[in-house]
């Protein structure tokens, strides 16, 4: 009782003088910055290059240029109706060019001056709206019947015809694995460091002698973990609130409640995806390379190593992620099987087969199981040897302490 | 009580502790002395658990467990604290591992800061102190749980005299409450200050054990201080006076080959006539230890 009070003890210090500091502020609100920067700088540019992205449409057949103006009301610059204006305009680079449309002798005809060519959609809508116009005159011109011009409008059909559900679902698929193996990802580089570094700061210093004073380093090592597994957490519930937030701002915005309904079946299909057994998966994964990033830390010399500690844990998760690339189209391979048992490779392996839906329950325990045995093998490991690797101030390297007898 | 009964410690080549043994009983202050690598951090890291060791130690008869870590209060040999925290947060974050209630430190932490005189105050950041005061915020966490058995690894050192006074107070105040205090230091004058007993540890080995009387008496009283208008030179001619060494003018400190010889000087410096100053003592523990260093190295 007493020693589990003295693990909450260093559990609430580390967690809280982690989510006190200003890294962790930052870290938190860095992705929303950068969310917000990207908005506001694509909303400006968008904004202030408008003017200059703009064509006018001028000619000498006011209903051609009206008809084309009030079906594609933007890109176009009402305003110029002459060529001498178009020309004034274009010079200013207040246009990006401007499209003369004439008829002659029942013969369409548009001309564009600009800097550039006419962007591929501006041209597939002029494109469009003179042949549609000249259709009309051609029909009128042969006087032809309404059954003949029925005849001559047929054209040939291009039907596809997909299971219903299946696209969104393969859609859902990607998007769900793209998610966790990034989650994963990115929280293993994250907090790998700042664990390495939170162990490694304290060893060589007296403080730790003062520690071992007062409890277990077994019990000290636990709440040190469980702290900084407390401050992952947080992080993650910050960015679920935040992520409900902005779904419900989303919703309460009637176009991007239109925009939300017709996604629907693939959020929902992401989501199912991402709240399973996965998220256990997910959260073991982060525990055991949390552990592991702790024992390169407590492994180091000096507290100045603590990035170069962190290395084999970080190096260890870029192979997961990056081992995943080429059987995601795949996932029936010999080495995806094999993978997704192994612990650290497990984490990642195993969330493509469960999305994919290719690997039974049973199978799935069987690998979760081996991965929670892992942790609590390594928990017992480290935290037993987590006194002596603390109270040596040697200069032994990494492999010297891992290699070396410990001779009592 | 805490009893180190035959206590070994190998590292390596090196024997770091060889059959070493002493009680140190509730109320009593032990001084642990010997050359740097001598032995004394080791045998406090035995005391701690930190190392493993082959012999006894027992704490009130029992060997130490988890349950006695809060009736410890341990200073080890250099200063450290966590220097993101206040005065505060440190001391009470220490104190909660040594078991003790926030609401029952906190009050007491004024207190403290004003008997170590520390300049700062409880809301003062650890990096914002000097050395000198983050040494004293140490010493207020080894000692505010009032613990049991004391164990301070070179406590004075980098202690000013006016410092290392108000160490000594509560190290006394820690012996009067009846805590058992074992400390280390290479300052003969504190030892001979404060301590019941002493030991000293040469590489590994006890050479010296006893109250510091029993210590200096195993050395006979060799030394003879005498003010006299005798010459240096007459002096040294006595039987029975190896060694002259002037003081002050007039002052002498003889050192005898035999302090048998002392009444018979007596006598011949006298002839039945006052003299100031005739004292003969046995050697101060700063001449014990330089002698027992020299015997190591002979």
């Amino acid at each position: 009782m007493k020693a589990m009070l003295k693990t909450w003890i260093v559990t609430a210090e580390t967690y809280l003088r982690q989510i006190k500091s200003w890294s962790f502020f930052f870290m938190v609100i860095g992705p929303f910055l950068m969310l917000g920067l990207t908005v506001g700088i694509s909303y400006v540019s968008a904004n202030s290059a408008s003017s200059s992205q703009e064509i006018a449409v001028v000619g000498t057949n006011a209903t051609l240029r009206r008809n084309f103006i009030a079906q594609h009301p933007t890109d176009v610059n009402a305003k110029v109706t002459t060529v001498a204006a178009a020309k004034k305009a274009l010079k200013a680079n207040h246009l990006a060019g401007y499209l003369v449309l004439t008829t002659r002798q029942h013969q369409l005809r548009a001309d564009y001056h600009g800097n550039k060519a006419l962007s591929k959609g501006v041209q597939a809508q002029v494109q469009n709206y003179l042949t549609t116009t000249q259709q009309a005159v051609n029909d009128q011109d042969a006087k032809l019947s309404a059954k003949q011009r029925a005849l001559l409008q047929r054209t040939p059909q291009l039907k596809q015809h997909i299971a219903a559900g299946t696209g969104t679902a393969n859609l859902a698929k990607t998007i769900s694995f793209w998610l966790i193996v990034t989650m994963i990802y990115i929280i293993l580089i994250t907090y790998a460091s700042i664990t390495a570094q939170e162990i490694a700061s304290e060893k060589g210093t007296k403080i730790m002698e003062i520690i071992f004073s007062s409890t277990t380093a077994t019990s000290y090592f636990v709440g040190k973990i469980t702290g900084i597994l407390l401050v992952i957490i947080t992080q993650i519930v910050i960015y679920l609130l935040g992520g409900w937030a902005f779904y419900a701002w989303a919703l309460s915005r009637p176009h991007l409640h239109a925009l939300i309904g017709q996604y629907q079946a693939l959020i929902n299909g992401v989501l199912h995806n991402l709240l399973n057994l996965n998220l256990v998966y997910l959260f073991i994964g982060v525990v055991l390379f949390t552990l592991l990033a702790a024992y390169s830390g407590a492994l180091v010399a000096k507290a100045e190593d603590a990035s170069k500690a962190a290395q084999p844990v970080v190096m260890l998760g870029m192979v997961g992620f990056f081992a995943t690339f080429p059987f995601q189209n795949n996932l029936d391979a010999l080495p995806v099987k094999i993978m997704s048992y192994i612990p650290f490779l497990s984490s990642y392996f195993m969330p493509m087969r469960i999305i994919n839906g290719t690997v039974g329950l049973g199978t799935q325990w069987l690998s979760l199981v081996i991965a929670l045995v892992t942790v609590a093998l390594l928990s017992w490991g480290i935290g037993h040897q987590y006194q002596r690797l603390m109270l040596q101030t040697d200069s032994e390297n990494i492999w010297q302490h891992l290699f070396r007898r410990h001779r009592a | 009580m805490l009893s180190i009964q035959h206590i070994r410690k190998r590292f390596g080549d090196v024997q770091a502790l060889n059959d070493v043994s002493f009680d140190v009983p509730d109320g009593q202050i032990l001084g642990l002395i010997g050359q740097n690598g001598a032995g004394k951090s080791t045998t406090f890291h035995s005391i701690l658990n930190f190392i493993t060791y082959q012999g006894s130690i027992t704490w009130q008869d029992h060997a130490f467990t988890a349950q006695d870590f809060d009736r410890i209060g341990y200073l080890p040999e250099e200063r450290s604290l966590m220097a993101k925290l206040t005065i505060e947060q440190q001391i009470v974050y220490l104190a909660r591992l040594k078991g003790q209630s926030a609401k029952v430190i906190r009050p007491q932490i004024d207190d403290w800061l004003a008997r170590f005189a520390v300049k700062g105050t409880r809301k003062s950041k650890i990096s914002s102190l000097s050395k000198g005061n983050q040494q004293k915020v140490q010493l207020i966490c080894t000692l505010i749980h009032q613990p049991d058995l004391l164990i301070l690894d070179e406590p004075f050192s980098g202690l000013d005299p006016v410092n290392a006074d108000l160490l000594k107070r509560a190290i006394l105040d820690a012996k009067q409450r009846g805590a058992a205090i074992i400390f280390s230091s290479h300052d003969m004058e504190n030892v001979t200050e404060l301590c019941d007993q002493l030991v000293m540890l040469r590489t590994g080995n006890v050479v010296l054990h006893g109250t510091l009387q029993e210590v200096r008496n195993q050395f006979g009283k060799t030394e003879l201080f005498v003010t006299t208008d005798w010459s240096a030179q007459r002096l040294a001619n006595l039987p029975g006076v190896a060694q002259v060494t002037p003081r002050q003018p007039g002052q002498f400190r003889l050192h005898l080959s035999d302090p048998a010889a002392g009444p018979a000087i007596f006598a011949s410096l006298t002839n039945g006539h006052y003299i100031e100053e005739f004292s003969q003592q046995p050697p101060t523990l700063d001449e014990i230890f330089r002698m027992k260093v020299g015997e190591g190295h002979a």
